[in-house]
């Protein structure tokens, strides 16, 4: 057990025997465990304690951070010395803070998650394994079935009197389908949050049946098409296009909604908010990396940019205020900013009426290689696809190998419908994106 | 960093319910950030990960646990824990750890530390400001300069006991260019496995300099058709097609469990008869380069493909058990933290017959991807994706306009069988690699290629 109380009061120490009089610490203790099965049995089973602290410090005007996993006395006042020693190099002159806390903190939504025993989680792996294998004779090697847990406890004490205290956690499972017919192999995969045999057992038919769709697949001629994007895949393109709502990137350039407040940055039909008490997202704070009281805010509403998202030094420097955004993706990282819960908001269309709408196109239910193919800097992207087409307003074959491209301020805008069901990711640290398939048009697509 | 004799207890516990194999993997390092934007060293920081992952296998059964607690008694929970998740019979047993020492094949001279920030400071600061004054509508310049000392100790219920020390250094700038609509960029990120005598061969200015006229370069360029063509892949990050398009569906991770599309194809033509790609750890201080893998295997060099012909998979201690192969050294994990797995080194496509001249001047219509960004593949169905840095069409056997927006498609095995002109000018380009282990440091590379069709993605 990692005694917080004792590592605090030695940095303390050490930050006053070095004359810092502004500090903040940032301590994350995490415990995660995961089966996995393959074949027709548990193959794997891991699980781990981590924990590290971070210390930073404002010394000469300028933030110093330095942070371990070696949870020693000695350590903390090497830690102080190191942050310190940091700062001296730093030539940046934004204001940086330490916050003595807000008036008030919201109230999470989420329950509380139980962690599960290993034997539940190893037992429920190989029930979803079992489950998958059983829906269909074509299901074959390389069908994979996890179930997983993850809780984390984040803690802020700093100089100015503020000690917040936070735990989340969730449970979750994946499974892969490999499915073999008349020689020719896919796979596709479900998840969902929740380690239930009532949440994990559905997964099986969605992944096979995914898997099945995908047989005989064709290609398509390169042109332009209205697309029908995927609830999941959506939620991808934009937790990879998230940075241009950061005030830190518009300030720096980066991106291309700087000084866009009030103007038209999306299709009419396009909310999109930030709202850290969803209570689909299991993964809840009440305050955020530099203990400032997270709230929900639309980002865009009806298509008009209401705001960025702010730290307090960015927020200082665009004169507003932090809107409660300010992240650390470890303990170690330096404060960014990033949305908590971060949602298109759903409109009208069921699925099918998506497909009626649009008449003829494609539907795209896999979007691959967003890590490199999608620049934020410039809202470009051409990332690989694939999907169905959609023929006579229904679900047509499947399509295989084409990319979409373009750029994803130009996409908000080229949105004419928004889908019913909000689909949601699996959190990453106090992050989630969510968001329901939409029509857009005139999307270049590359095939054949 | 961990007595040798607590150990062998530790060990002895993982093993007391039946386990077959039981291994230690120890773990301290110490990795620094320094930050350039906006004209300035934004940020500095730097984190030392200490901890332990003890793994156990029955038969292909694996179980695999980390703790930060490095106490004998939080070792000896860690180990009880993973007993009781293996196995369930009572097993006793003897370990007696015998040290083997590995000879340390990547020397290095300035070990990045604290009393080197400002220096280090300079040297970010040198490229950025290139970057920026190549030419005015240079709007940002970003630029990090990193580095990880990394020091690990391998104790298994074989006997082995021994300890690695690895240092890489790597500076990445990104320039964003624009002409007051649109904005586009370009960087560069070269990296070693050495310390900051790596500036000695790579100076800031030059490479703030190319951030900057990729940027330039893309900013003045058309969007790129869409299409099948063929395309011409530059040397250097280039590589980054064999590593996807290929070398993921080499690993035992996926072709242990049947999951890949090269599962079961050792010794049959795979690829042109002008590819010959192999796998090199052993490259004296090259970023993917490694003395020991995170099993304790000594580095190697693995031919994959010869002349078209597989020939070899890169296989760790689990996928070596699965498949029935001896391992190749290629175990490797981001930390302590992650169950090790196979994964790549320095991979690369060996210097081929053809003149570069040749390549250029043999394509009427088709792409030129000078510079190659990242990628993915699913193994089974072999499907990747790359993106194109920076690329120019190709009229006539001439290189002529800059394109941007362009990615490649396509599946391992064809792209494979259509490298059908191989270069002359092998060089690697440096990346981090993703997969389940953890984001490890990797080398691409080859000569410039041909690829006879692909599918470009563009508008």
């Amino acid at each position: 057990m990692i005694d917080f109380e004792k590592l605090k009061d030695a940095l303390v120490k050490a930050a006053t025997a070095a004359g810092i009089e502004q500090y903040e610490i940032y301590f994350k203790t995490a415990r995660d465990a995961m089966a996995e099965a393959l074949g027709d049995e548990i193959s794997g089973f891991s699980f781990g304690v981590s924990g590290g602290i971070c210390f930073r410090c404002i010394f000469g005007g300028r933030m110093g951070y330095a942070s371990t996993e070696l949870m020693t006395t000695d350590e903390m006042r090497e830690l102080v010395l190191r942050a310190v020693e940091n700062a001296k190099h730093i030539e940046s002159d934004d204001e940086v803070f330490i916050y003595p806390g807000s008036s008030e903190y919201g109230k999470k939504t989420a329950q509380p998650v139980e962690f599960p025993d290993a034997a539940l989680l190893k037992n429920n792996a190989l029930a979803l394994q079992q489950s998958t294998y059983a829906k269909s004779k074509s299901v074959t090697d390389g069908t994979q079935s996890r179930v997983f847990a993850y809780e984390t406890e984040t803690r802020i004490f700093n100089s100015k009197g503020l000690s917040l205290a936070n735990t989340a956690g969730m449970t979750g499972g994946f499974v892969r389908a490999v499915v073999k017919v008349d020689g020719e192999s896919a796979d596709d995969y479900d998840y969902a949050l929740g380690c239930g045999l009532d949440r994990l057992l559905p997964l099986s038919e969605r992944a096979v049946a995914g898997a099945r769709a995908k047989i005989g697949a064709v290609e398509i001629e390169s042109g332009k098409y209205d697309v029908i994007i995927d609830g999941r895949q959506m939620l991808n393109l934009l937790a990879a296009f998230s940075t241009v709502f950061s005030g830190k990137s518009a300030r720096l350039g980066l991106s291309l909604l700087a000084g866009k407040e009030g103007s038209e940055v999306a299709a009419p039909c396009i909310t999109i908010c930030d709202d850290p008490f969803d209570p689909n997202c299991p993964m809840q704070t009440t305050f955020d990396a530099e203990g400032v009281a997270v709230y929900t805010k639309n980002v865009v509403e009806k298509g008009v940019l209401k705001t960025l998202l702010y730290d307090l030094s960015n927020a200082k420097k665009a004169g507003t205020r932090s809107t409660g955004n300010a992240s650390k993706g470890s303990y170690a990282d330096a404060v960014d900013i990033s949305p908590l819960c971060l949602s298109i908001k759903p409109g009208a269309c069921s699925l099918e009426e998506l497909f009626q709408i649009a008449l003829g196109g494609l539907y795209v239910t896999e979007i691959k290689g967003l890590h490199a193919g999608a620049n934020y800097a410039t809202g470009d992207f051409s990332v690989e696809c694939a999907g169905f087409l959609v023929e006579d307003g229904q679900r047509g074959r499947p399509v295989k190998s084409f990319t979409i491209a373009g750029n994803f301020y130009g996409l908000l805008k080229s949105i004419t419908h928004v889908g019913s069901k909000v689909e949601y990711g699996i959190p990453s640290g106090y992050t989630v994106f969510a968001s329901p398939a939409v029509l857009a048009r005139n999307i270049s697509t590359a095939g054949k | 960093m961990l007595n040798k004799h607590l150990l062998e207890r530790v060990l002895l516990r993982t093993m007391a319910s039946g386990a077959d194999f039981a291994e230690i993997f120890a773990e301290r390092s110490h990795s620094s950030a320094i930050n350039y934007i906006d004209s300035k060293i934004e940020s500095i920081y730097d984190n030392t990960i200490s901890g332990v992952g003890i793994r156990a296998f029955l038969g292909v059964r694996t179980v695999y646990a980390s703790t930060t607690d490095i106490s004998e008694d939080g070792l000896m929970l860690c180990a009880a824990s993973v007993a009781e998740a293996i196995g369930d019979s009572s097993v006793k047993s003897n370990i007696l750890l015998c040290e083997r020492i590995f000879p340390n094949i990547h020397p290095v001279r300035i070990v990045p530390s604290a009393a080197l920030t400002g220096f280090a400071a300079e040297l970010l600061r040198a490229g950025c400001v290139a970057a920026a004054e190549y030419d005015k509508r240079i709007i940002q310049v970003q630029g990090s300069l990193t580095s990880k000392d990394r020091n690990i100790l391998i104790a298994n219920s074989e006997g082995l006991y021994t300890t690695d020390r690895s240092v890489r250094t790597r500076i990445v700038i990104s320039a964003i260019a624009s002409d007051g609509t649109e904005n586009q960029s370009g960087s560069t990120s070269p990296g070693r496995l050495m310390g900051l005598e790596f500036f000695e061969e790579h100076i800031p200015e030059e490479l703030g300099r190319m951030a900057a006229a990729q940027a330039i370069t893309n900013l003045e360029a058309d969007y790129c058709r869409a299409g099948r063509m063929p395309v011409a892949i530059e040397s250097g990050f280039g590589g980054v097609i064999f590593h996807e398009a290929c070398g993921h569906s080499l690993e035992a991770t996926s072709v242990a469990i049947g999951a890949s599309q090269m599962a079961g194809k050792l010794g049959q033509k795979i690829a042109n008869k002008k590819v010959t790609a192999v796998d090199d750890g052993t490259i004296p201080n090259a970023w993917g380069s490694i003395n020991i893998d995170d099993e304790g295997n000594p580095a190697c060099r693995n031919v994959l493909i010869e002349d078209g012909v597989l020939k070899s998979y890169m296989i760790d201690r689990l996928g070596s058990r699965r498949m029935g192969l001896p391992v190749t050294g290629n175990s490797r994990r981001q930390n302590y933290s992650y169950e090790p797995t196979s994964r790549m080194t320095n991979t690369f496509i060996l210097n081929g017959p053809d003149k570069n001249s040749d390549i250029i001047e043999s394509i009427e219509f088709g792409l030129y991807a000078k510079e190659m960004g990242g990628g993915s593949v699913n193994p089974l169905t072999g499907a990747f994706n790359f993106s194109v840095r920076e690329g120019y069409m190709i009229r006539g056997g001439k290189i002529c306009e800059a394109v941007r927006g362009a990615s490649l498609i396509g599946t391992g095995s064809q792209i494979l069988m259509d490298i059908d002109m191989v270069g002359q000018n092998l060089a690697c380009g440096q990346g981090m690699c993703g997969s389940r282990s953890g984001t490890i440091p990797t080398d691409v590379g080859q000569p410039l290629i041909r690829v006879s069709s692909i599918t470009v993605g563009g508008r």
